[in-house]
């Protein structure tokens, strides 16, 4: 007999608030898909919808082109408070 | 025409005049290319996430405007000559959701947009101060 999974259903937050376009320029809204080391959170641990995963995908990356947040957090450059960097 | 966007983050060295002049400089490109400004947005001098060309800090700002596509190649042709600009990005908006997007910047750019009007008289009598002297 299957048992049943006792897994927490997980929301989509951008759908929740009805987002169509995530802006790469928005910094508070990429936030919630990005661990402390400035890495894309995987679908399974945000919850996230695909069709929000992809385009927060998209934004993230060009928000890091533009240098507004970093391509990596590692020792050789270390950040005491990471997210104060986003304001 | 397309709805493109760009941003470019200017050294953050130059006075702010020398930095308006900058900017006044890719608007000029812009135009030049029979492209349209809709809106602009000072976003000021911002900590940059990693170090670009030994900069910390950088002065970032956002142009919307519509215009044919070969003129990007033009434009960004000009951001690499130019060596006070440290970085750039074009982001094409074309379907409706990312049009919708758009629009809605441009009425967040808004109290900006009136000063962008004005602006495009100004490059004309700037340019012709240059030209006499």
């Amino acid at each position: 007999m299957a048992e049943k999974r006792k897994f927490k259903k997980r929301f989509c937050k951008y759908c929740e608030t009805k987002v169509d376009y995530i802006d790469y320029k928005d910094l508070q809204q990429l936030k919630h898909s990005l661990s402390e080391r400035f890495k894309i959170m995987p679908r399974r641990l945000t919850g996230n919808c695909k069709r929000h995963q992809d385009m927060v995908t998209i934004s993230i990356k060009r928000a890091r082109q533009t240098a507004l947040i970093p391509y990596i957090v590692d020792r050789k450059n270390v950040v005491e408070s990471p997210f104060e960097l986003i304001r | 025409m397309n709805c493109y966007e760009t941003m470019f983050v200017v050294q953050p060295t130059l006075t702010e005049e020398e930095n308006k002049a900058q900017v006044q400089k890719i608007m000029d490109v812009i135009t030049n290319q029979g492209a349209e400004i809709v809106a602009t947005k000072d976003m000021g001098i911002r900590r940059l996430a990693y170090e670009v060309k030994k900069h910390k800090r950088g002065h970032y700002t956002v142009v919307l405007f519509k215009g044919q596509g070969n003129s990007i190649l033009e434009i960004e042709r000009n951001f690499r000559i130019n060596e006070d600009i440290i970085k750039f990005l074009t982001v094409r908006y074309t379907n409706t959701v990312e049009v919708a997007q758009f629009n809605k910047m441009v009425a967040d750019f808004a109290p900006k947009e009136e000063v962008a009007k004005e602006e495009p008289q100004a490059p004309e009598v700037e340019a012709t101060e240059t030209q006499e002297a």
